[in-house]
């Protein structure tokens, strides 16, 4: 049996089938010139949220890239200055070493002091950095607080501890600030374990070297007092040490013999004192407590002006540089502590710079995998689409074109 | 002489099962092309990926990003409010397209019910002058008006799905929905668009008894326009509108959690930075008019939000919550209400009285995109400091150290009201001072010991402290006496709160804590682009299905041309033959008459 077919069914079959490839033909030509795989979520739904999902992981990363570039900028300016810090504090000490010449006069001290007052406010001013915005570096949270104001007895800090810190990648948070307090302020005093100091009322000529810890195990961190007596004819030198942190005070060496320079040890502690120290002269040793680096550098300004007449006034003289000069050296380490982390936290950054790159890269290939378009394969397609519509057409025109009735006349 | 030919009946070549076949095809057809029109201009809403959501809603973390790296943040405050801004006109605008479109499918609906109670009418006419014009032998059929009459069946399949039975005296019984008829004989019956009873602004499609109209099932309306508008509706419209309205609510609730566990510009707790939408909630006209019953629903875990609506009941004893994606029912007990009963994230409130059977419909999503405003008048009000700041003094002379320290909605209820000092004894090993009343918590190594208030805690290096809603690390060896202070913090150029809020960008908040603002956005993107993509598919497959249906009844009762001209030709043969016959016969006969002469 043969198919019989309608005219009418020709036609439509003949419109429909040209519709289709029209429309077929219509969405490659869309998507070759906005140059997308998907139009619309329908075209690909898995793919398009894939892709939405995508476009924020890569907006996200884009972002921790500014953040990097703010941090790296605040951690650039932090290390600039204390590179300025560094400098100033060095500069400090060789005037501290020169304030140690036994041949200066009194003037030559004073004229020392005035230099020192100069750092002083140089190094407030480099505290008080401010970056492109006038914030303040080294105030912790209080940005628009000026850090430090100078007092007579150093500078007070008016920022507080904390630490403004910044996404910098997808799982890291780095602290792109430091606050003032921890760079100026927390500089341990003495040899950084105790402080041997002597008493500001000596007459001798004593004067206490720094000294160390010899066994930190035994360390109690108790105040001490050595009391020297000079007694009897010839005149004997000893001494006494008491540790004062116990009640009622009690003597942990009595009656030494006191040799010139000759070791001092007691509960892991070890020192000497060097000179004539009088009868009745008193040192102390202490644990370590921490001092504000301005307040340092007021006090060797004071030391620096005050009298250094005689054997007592160069005793007293030599005790408080060999102090700043300690004190100094704690307070550069500190900055150079500071300094080197916020150069590790730069290195990092500088990492997490080349991984974002990566990781950017890697999104651009997968979104690109996701949303564009194969050209080659586009085109090749619109070339057979349009064949085939030809074709379509030709044929439907040579078939609506037939009819037995042509032949009828 | 002979009879000749007399022509008994015009016989309508028609097969009544691929007319069948055709009304079903067409119906199938019709309805799946009115759904892919519809969801289409949901799907390119979306789908645009440089003005869809997702642009502003980068943007706007960005902008919270770049707060946390402004410390004076004069400038990032005012980018924040633009962003924050944008990204709620983008809510807005979406959603008011989506309100467009609900727009178009009531009209869509109105006008469908009109036209198919004219064809109703129509059909019950033909059947009576068919009826009329059909003589009792069924001979000579009014061929025209069955024509007609099928024609107009036909159309009515495009606009919803109908059952045809031949009745009787040569009529069509024709029935829609669950059987519910539409033409009987020589009456029509109607439909009618009106307003849900729990939705002025939604029509739906009723039958008219008597001049009552009852509400149709929407499920049993299928096929044809009216059904496939329906279905669009209540599968993608209101899917993908409670959809973008969640991610509304969601990141405006969960934003303006964040913003209220910080410190704004002006050292004030933060308040709100976005409207949280309340749930719509509608009362069935039908209730009691005594009724005195007020619901309120209210966002009060993001996370745990669906969306799906709520239908709460009064079934004379209790109210009834129930979801209507999946009918779950939840019981309001006790009632009357100590306090709101949570159900999926939502608090349900319910005072007054009702009558049994009063029903009122909570529409928690719907409205979130809608009502998705910035709810701060200056940039100060941004809170991006965290409340409390940690010092370690300098006369401590140990290692130990304090972490900068963290809140959570705990702290809210009893802020610091000045600093708190924890001290070190080195005899007990513990830190004392913690804030009077409050239990304390020490977690060391993912092990967590509470203690009662005002308890010595032990200290250990980089064990974490909760107290009052307060989290810190200790790290370190703190010397005997050393103290660590919590205060309530009054730097500024704090941007940890910020920080935070910027987390949230990339935090699983949604689904119970499964997706994010923009992986639920994208679900919500990808379930429409399945739904279009699935429409587009079966509307090409029952547009073919048409097609080959329509052919083959067209094949039956349709006109090949060339048959007919071939069959033109063999009659013209034919009767030229006769012609011949016809002029022989005559030739014949004059032949004879000569004879005859």
């Amino acid at each position: 049996m043969t198919l019989r077919i309608s005219t009418n069914a020709i036609f439509q079959a003949g419109t429909t089938q040209i519709n289709t490839l029209q429309g077929q033909m219509a969405k490659t030509q869309m998507q070759l010139s906005t140059n997308k795989r998907m139009l619309t979520a329908a075209d690909d739904p898995i793919g398009s949220a894939k892709a939405l999902e995508l476009t924020q992981s890569q907006s996200m990363n884009t972002q921790f890239g500014t953040n990097r570039t703010n941090a790296k900028s605040s951690l650039s300016m932090v290390d600039k200055t204390l590179q300025d810090v560094t400098t100033q504090i060095q500069n400090i000490q060789s005037l501290i070493v020169t304030a140690g010449n036994g041949g200066y006069s009194q003037s030559d001290r004073e004229a020392l002091a005035t230099e020192l007052e100069g750092r002083l406010t140089d190094m407030i001013g480099l505290a008080n950095t401010t970056d492109g915005s006038g914030t303040y570096l080294f105030s912790g949270y209080q940005t628009t607080t000026q850090p430090f104001t100078q007092t007579p007895t150093g500078a007070a800090y008016q920022g507080d501890q904390g630490q403004r810190s910044l996404q910098v990648g997808s799982a890291r948070k780095m602290a792109i600030s430091e606050n003032g307090s921890a760079i100026f302020e927390a500089n341990a005093t003495g040899n950084g374990t105790f402080v041997a100091q002597a008493a500001a009322t000596n007459t001798g000529s004593g004067i206490i070297a720094p000294g160390a810890v010899s066994d930190r195990s035994k360390l109690t961190g108790h105040d001490y007092s050595i009391a020297f007596k000079v007694a009897g004819a010839p005149a004997v030198t000893t001494y006494t040490v008491t540790d004062n942190s116990v009640s009622p005070a009690s003597a942990v060496l009595s009656n030494q013999p006191y040799t010139a320079g000759a070791a001092i040890s007691f509960d892991g502690i070890s020192f000497d004192i060097k000179g004539d120290p009088a009868n009745g002269d008193t040192f102390s040793v202490q644990p370590s407590q921490k001092q504000s680096v301005f307040t340092t550098v007021t006090d060797l300004i004071k030391t620096l002006r005050a009298p250094a007449d005689g054997s007592t006034g160069k005793a007293a003289l030599a005790n408080n540089l060999s102090m700043a000069s300690q004190n100094m050296k704690n307070a550069l380490d500190n900055v150079l502590t500071v300094q080197a982390s916020v150069g590790a936290r730069l290195k990092e950054v500088d990492y997490l710079d080349s991984t974002g790159d990566d990781l950017n890269i890697q999104y651009q290939t997968t979104l690109s995998g996701l949303q564009d378009l194969d050209m080659v394969k586009a085109i090749s397609l619109y070339t057979q689409q349009q064949q085939t519509l030809q074709a379509a057409q030709v044929s439907f025109k040579t078939m609506s074109g037939l009819s037995l009735f042509n032949y009828i006349s | 002489m002979g009879t000749g030919t007399q022509i008994s009946q015009v016989k309508r070549y028609s097969d009544d099962f691929l007319n069948a076949q055709v009304r079903t095809a067409q119906a199938s057809s019709s309805g799946l092309e009115a759904y892919q029109a519809q969801v289409q201009q949901v799907d390119n809403l979306l789908a645009d990926t440089t003005s869809g959501l997702s642009p502003a809603l980068q943007d706007f973390f960005s902008a919270v990003q770049n707060l946390t790296g402004d410390g004076a943040g004069v400038s990032s405050r005012g980018s924040f409010m633009t962003s924050a801004d944008t990204l709620a006109a983008r809510f807005q605008s979406m959603n008011g397209r989506l309100d467009e479109i609900r727009k178009g499918v009531n009209t869509q609906l109105t006008a469908s019910v009109t036209t198919i109670n004219t064809y109703a009418k129509q059909i019950a006419q033909l059947n009576d002058q068919i009826g009329k014009l059909t003589d009792s032998r069924g001979l000579n059929p009014p061929n025209e008006l069955l024509d007609k009459r099928d024609q107009l069946i036909m159309d009515l399949n495009k606009q919803v799905k109908a059952t045809v039975v031949p009745g009787d005296n040569n009529s069509l019984t024709v029935s829609i929905g669950n059987g519910q008829p539409l033409v009987v004989g020589r009456s029509a019956f109607q439909l009618a668009a009106t307003n849900s009873p729990t939705d002025q602004t939604r029509v739906t499609v009723g039958y008219v008894v008597q001049g009552k109209v009852t509400p149709m099932a929407e499920s049993a309306l299928t096929g044809g326009e009216l059904g496939a508008v329906l279905q669009f509706r209540s599968q993608s419209l209101d899917a993908a509108q409670n959809s973008l309205g969640r991610v509304a609510i969601a990141l405006a609730s969960t934003m303006n959690d964040q913003n209220r566990l910080g410190l704004d510009g002006n050292g004030k707790p933060g308040g709100d930075i976005f409207t949280v939408a309340p749930a719509e909630v509608t009362k069935n006209v039908n209730n009691n008019q005594t009724s005195t019953t007020a619901i309120t629903a209210a966002v009060v875990d993001a996370t745990q939000l669906t969306t799906s609506d709520y239908k709460v009941d009064f079934d004379g004893t209790n109210y009834n919550v129930y979801r209507l994606s999946d009918n779950k029912k939840t019981v309001i007990s006790p009632f009357p209400q100590t306090q709101p009963q949570v159900v999926d994230g939502l608090a349900f409130s319910v005072t007054g009285t009702a009558d049994s059977g009063d029903n009122f419909l909570v529409r928690p999503t719907l409205g979130g995109a809608a009502n998705f405003k910035l709810a701060l008048t200056d940039g100060a009000q941004i809170a991006a400091a965290a409340p409390i700041a940690t010092s370690v003094p300098m006369t401590n002379s140990g290692s130990g150290k304090i972490s900068a320290g963290s809140i959570d909605k705990n702290y809210l209820a009893a802020p610091l009201a000045g600093p708190v000092t924890l001290a070190y004894n080195k005899a007990t090993a513990t830190l004392s001072g913690f804030p009077a009343g409050n239990a304390i918590s020490m977690t060391v190594n993912g092990t967590t010991t509470s203690y009662p208030a005002g308890s010595n805690v032990p200290f250990q290096d980089g064990a974490s402290y909760t107290v009052a809603g307060m989290s810190f690390t200790m790290n370190g060896a703190p010397a005997n006496g050393d103290t660590f202070t919590i205060a309530p913090n009054t730097g500024l150029g704090d941007t940890r709160n910020a920080s935070l809020m910027g987390d949230l960008q990339s935090k699983n908040i949604l689904d119970g804590g499964k997706a994010t603002y923009q992986s639920a956005y994208a679900t919500l993107v990808s379930t429409v682009g399945n739904k279009t993509r699935e429409v587009q598919a079966n509307a090409a497959a029952a547009a073919a299905q048409l097609t080959q249906a329509q052919s083959a009844a067209n094949d039956v009762s349709g006109v090949n041309l060339d048959e007919e001209a071939a069959n033109l030709l063999k009659y013209q043969q034919a009767y030229q033959a006769s012609g011949k016959v016809m002029q022989i016969a005559d030739t014949i006969f004059n032949a004879l008459l000569q004879i005859g002469h």
